[in-house]
């Protein structure tokens, strides 16, 4: 298990802390050595003290036993009183005793005679304690420690001789409490003094005089220790740990042993020093609040300019600039002189990142990013004027093509001598380049919005010019979409997002203009959201339709084929416009799904219809740009049974824009099954002729805007009329889209036109109207 | 003490024509010849002869001591206790057969004390306390002292029971003194006594 650490805020706190804790160890382990030493000195003094208390003791003993030795010896030899105890005079002897008893007080005297009768006071009523005596006496031991009375004393006896041993004057002393408590007073310290006697034999010692009790369990073993060592030993007495100290004592009796016991508490020993051990506790403590606040002071030192560098870090953090101002030449000093190169070059670094991430890297003008700032700034600083701001969303046509054709070297070059071209006209406007062939000018207009169209227009005039680019000469153009704040918005975001709108605009308006934000632009846009939502559900829940529009064969005069077009019943909104949806679905692949319902649809559909009928079905440059569309189509003739050349592929030129030699080869291997291709909405656009030199369409459907120009402009005619010439030379039958009026239909019949298409003849039809029609149609003709 | 004398006279006369010797070897518990050894034989159920009386004993204090040591008086006999020493000698006993004081003054003094009851009188000096001697006052004609081979030899007497007793100043027995019944054939005869010694006082300087 790990702990959790304990971490401090403060490096000053730390470093005082830690050395504080490691000096506070120290101190700890030397007071406690200190406390060990001051208990074993104070063990010792006691011992010494004890020592020389024996021995003082020691002495007095000898003294005393000499002194009543002395005086027995003397009495013992006194003519006359050896006289009177060998004759038997007892009263003579007797009186000469307690003389001398009178003038040097011994507690006993008395005359012990060597036939076993006793003179004076024994306190021997115990004739034991006399036959002891006199055993002992006549064994020679003529002083000690001997139980008289059952008093422990102490005995001094001298031999009577006349000249014959005819006695012993025995002189005895008690051993008790007062005697010990007088040996106390000439110890230094109090100790206390008893002694001890063991019975002959494997008897314990026992207490025989002094306050104390034998309690600790070995202390039998401790006084014999102390005794055979003569050195003090530590044992329970009384029922606390003592410091104990045991003396022999000479016996009167043989095999008795006696001893005097000097102890002392070992807590009173030690108690001596306890200021000693209080005092040094004391200096301890001070000691380390002394360590504590040094290193706190000293930590201060090195940890001020910590701070500092860390509050200047922080500052840094936040991209402020920062110089430290440097003193000295240590660490720290070092340390701040880093610190400011570190600054420095941060800022630069800085700005370098800075350029890169506010420039377009291939054309050096300010990138998407720069734009937002620019304009953010702009709108924010503008805001409370009346100054409006134009902004113009340019995107080059053309582009995709020379990158296809030339390469991306031509493309880059072309994005970098476009955009000078702009930054030359825009000048004093903000030009940036957001991405790909899209370039923005942000334009201030002061009062007036008259400068916006001229911009606009010189922006377009530039683009037009043409330039040179690895020797080829290119000719390129632009659209613009223009979103002017704060009409348009109010911020970088929306005004950006309807100016590309406007630019959008422009493109499908037709390349080469300039269009304005308004605000329809912006409810189509959020149209298109909501047609993107629904169109995913629309095939399974059955909301589209085939709708069938009848081509009549002008050759045959009758209807030669049906053209499938797509109806989506919305739930809510009705009717919904294939040019509404179809874009849509075109952009986000949903095209897919409905072009191949629409497949299905129109060939079920058609094999219903008598076999001369072909159906014409609309295929998305979408799904020729994905895989599987020959499988596609094949399946749904397979499934539905229709023969091949019954069905008619309608294809846009954008096809051929963007597909390119796998396009070609498919639309070969489709015709080689015997499909018929069309080329749809013939000439608009930018196809070119080489496209129908490229590949032998069956049909050209010339664009409804030359049928509907044939009754305003008195040239279309001619085009018209080429087309059809052009058409019927490439072995190719045409269609005219769109025929609305008579007049049309007179004009295509006479420029030798293959069929028609229009309301004139016949609105798109559900499916269930066209048997009718045709019943119709074969009516006329019966009829005709 | 009349009658024992006169029943020692009585004895003297009466007794057997036949003689023998009584050879006593007194050793100490460790076997070593003890000296100054008194052997005292009597007869039983007979009167013992009483010793020729003599006054030609002497207890010489020289060189701070008595000598001899152990001095056998035929009860009745004078002892003589001269001086040879330079010092002044108090000359005691309180022995009961005989309580005496001499204080002898100057050198070659001498006094003289008859002992007139037969016992162990024992003598010290009051003011030299290492001087002791012992007079045993006798009232048996056998009686000997041990020789430094801890032989005592007593010729002349009977056949018949007789009692032995042996003294010594140190003799640790009650009033010092052994005794034994012996049963004498009339010849040369020996008896062992192995006795029990104490230690003589501090202040002795004879051995024994």
């Amino acid at each position: 298990m790990r702990l959790p650490a304990f971490r401090f805020r403060s490096l000053g706190t730390r470093m005082a802390v830690l050395q504080a804790g490691l000096f506070g160890l120290t101190m700890l382990a030397v007071s406690a050595l200190i406390y060990a030493m001051v208990g074993q000195i104070g063990g010792r003094a006691v011992e010494r003290q004890m020592a020389a208390s024996s021995a003082v003791f020691d002495r007095l003993w000898q003294q005393r036993t000499a002194e009543m030795q002395g005086s027995a010896g003397l009495l013992a030899r006194d003519f006359g009183f050896r006289e009177a105890v060998a004759t038997g005079d007892s009263a003579t002897a007797g009186s000469a005793l307690a003389n001398l008893a009178g003038r040097r007080p011994a507690d006993l005297a008395a005359i012990l005679r060597v036939d076993g009768t006793v003179v004076g006071t024994l306190d021997g009523r115990s004739r034991a304690d006399v036959a002891r005596l006199y055993e002992a006496l006549d064994a020679g031991r003529l002083s000690g420690v001997a139980r008289l009375g059952g008093r422990p004393r102490q005995v001094a006896a001298a031999p009577i001789m006349a000249p014959v041993l005819t006695g012993w004057v025995v002189f005895a002393t008690d051993i008790d409490a007062r005697e010990m408590r007088s040996l106390e007073t000439m110890s230094a310290i109090p100790i206390h003094a008893g002694v001890i006697l063991a019975e002959p034999g494997e008897g314990g010692w026992q207490r025989a005089a002094g306050a104390f009790e034998l309690t600790g369990k070995d202390s039998q073993a401790q006084v014999a220790l102390s005794l055979k060592q003569q050195k003090a030993v530590v044992l329970g007495l009384s029922g606390e740990e003592s410091i104990g100290f045991a003396k022999p004592l000479g016996t009167m009796v043989e095999g008795e042993r006696a001893a005097l016991l000097l102890h002392y508490p070992r807590a009173q020993a030690i108690a001596a020093y306890r200021p000693v051990q209080y005092a040094v506790a004391l200096i301890g403590l001070l000691g380390v609040v002394l360590v504590m606040a040094m290193t706190w002071r000293s930590a201060r030192r090195i940890t001020e300019p910590l701070a500092r560098l860390d509050r200047a870090a922080g500052r840094l953090a936040e991209g402020e600039r920062i110089e430290l101002v440097v003193s000295g030449d240590d660490e720290l000093a070092r340390l701040a002189h880093g610190f400011n190169r570190m600054a420095t070059q941060i800022e630069e670094r800085e700005k370098r990142i800075t350029e890169l991430a506010f420039n377009d890297v291939l054309t050096g003008l300010p990138n998407r990013a720069m734009f937002k700032r620019h304009l953010n700034h702009l709108l924010a600083t503008r805001g409370g004027r009346d100054g409006a701001v134009a902004i113009h969303c340019l995107g080059l046509d053309q582009f995709k093509t020379v990158n296809d054709s030339l390469g991306h070297g031509a493309g880059d070059a072309l994005l970098v001598e476009m955009g000078e071209r702009l930054g030359a006209v825009a000048e004093g406007c903000f030009v940036a380049r957001l991405g790909g062939d899209e370039f923005v000018i942000v334009q201030p207009l002061g009062g007036s919005r008259d400068g916006v169209e001229r911009m606009a227009a010189g922006l377009i005039e530039a683009v037009r010019r043409p330039t040179v680019i690895d020797g080829h000469h290119i000719v390129s153009g632009a659209s613009i979409g223009v979103a002017i704040a704060p009409d348009d918005g109010a911020d970088v975001t929306t005004l950006l997002k309807n100016a590309d709108l406007a630019l959008n605009r422009a493109k499908a308006d037709g390349r080469g203009g300039t269009s304005f934000f308004e605000h329809s632009l912006n409810e189509r846009a959020q149209a298109r959201r909501r047609i993107e939502s629904d169109l995913a559900l629309a095939i399974e829940r059955g909301e589209f339709e085939l709708y069938f529009q009848p081509l009549f064969d002008l050759e045959h005069q009758r209807v030669g084929s049906f053209e499938a077009l797509i109806r989506w019943n919305h739930p809510t909104r009705g009717l919904v416009s294939p040019a509404e949806f179809i874009p849509v679905a075109e952009d986000n692949g949903m095209i897919i799904p409905i072009g191949g319902w629409a497949l299905r649809e129109a060939c079920r559909h058609a094999v219903g219809w008598p076999d001369n009928l072909r159906v014409a079905v609309n295929v998305s440059s979408v799904q020729f740009r994905r895989p599987g569309l020959s499988e596609e189509i094949l399946r749904a003739l397979a499934n539905s049974g229709l023969a091949p050349h019954r069905l008619e592929v309608e294809i846009t030129e954008s096809v051929f824009l963007e597909g390119g030699e796998a396009t070609l080869r498919l639309l070969h291997s489709l015709r080689s099954l015997g499909i018929r291709i069309a080329l749809d909405d013939f000439g608009t656009g930018y196809s070119s002729l080489s496209y129908l030199q490229s590949f032998p369409f069956d049909k050209l459907k010339i664009d409804r805007s030359f049928i509907q120009a044939l009754i305003t402009q008195p040239n279309a005619s001619a085009v018209v009329r080429a087309i059809t010439d052009l058409a019927r030379a490439l072995g190719m039958e045409t269609t005219a889209e769109g025929v609305e009026e008579t007049e049309q239909l007179e004009q295509l019949i006479a420029h030798g036109c293959s069929s028609v298409q229009g309301f004139l003849l016949s609105r798109p039809l559900r499916a269930a109207d066209v048997a009718k029609l045709l019943e119709r149609e074969a009516a006329i003709i019966r009829a005709a | 003490m009349r009658l024992l004398t006169f029943c020692a006279m009585v004895g003297a006369w009466a007794g057997p024509a036949v003689a023998g010797t009584l050879d006593v070897r007194v050793t100490d518990a460790a076997g070593r010849p003890v000296a100054d050894a008194v052997v005292i034989v009597r007869a039983v159920g007979r009167a013992t002869p009483l010793p020729r009386r003599t006054n030609a004993l002497k207890v010489e204090q020289r060189d701070l001591q008595f000598h001899p040591f152990v001095t056998i008086v035929p009860v009745g006999s004078s002892v003589s206790f001269p001086n040879f020493d330079k010092t002044r000698h108090h000359v005691y006993s309180f022995s009961a057969p005989k309580k005496f004081e001499l204080k002898l003054f100057a050198s070659e003094q001498s006094r003289s004390v008859t002992f007139d009851k037969a016992g162990v009188v024992a003598i010290g000096c009051n003011i030299h306390d290492q001087m002791a001697a012992f007079l045993y006052v006798s009232d048996s004609a056998w009686t000997a002292r041990s020789d430094a081979r801890g032989v005592a030899s007593i010729d002349g007497l009977p056949a018949g029971a007789v009692s032995v007793s042996l003294f010594h100043p140190y003799l640790r027995a009650p009033g010092s003194v052994v005794a034994r019944s012996m049963t004498l054939s009339g010849g040369r005869q020996t008896a062992q006594f192995a006795v029990n010694l104490r230690a003589p006082p501090p202040t002795m300087r004879h051995g024994y």
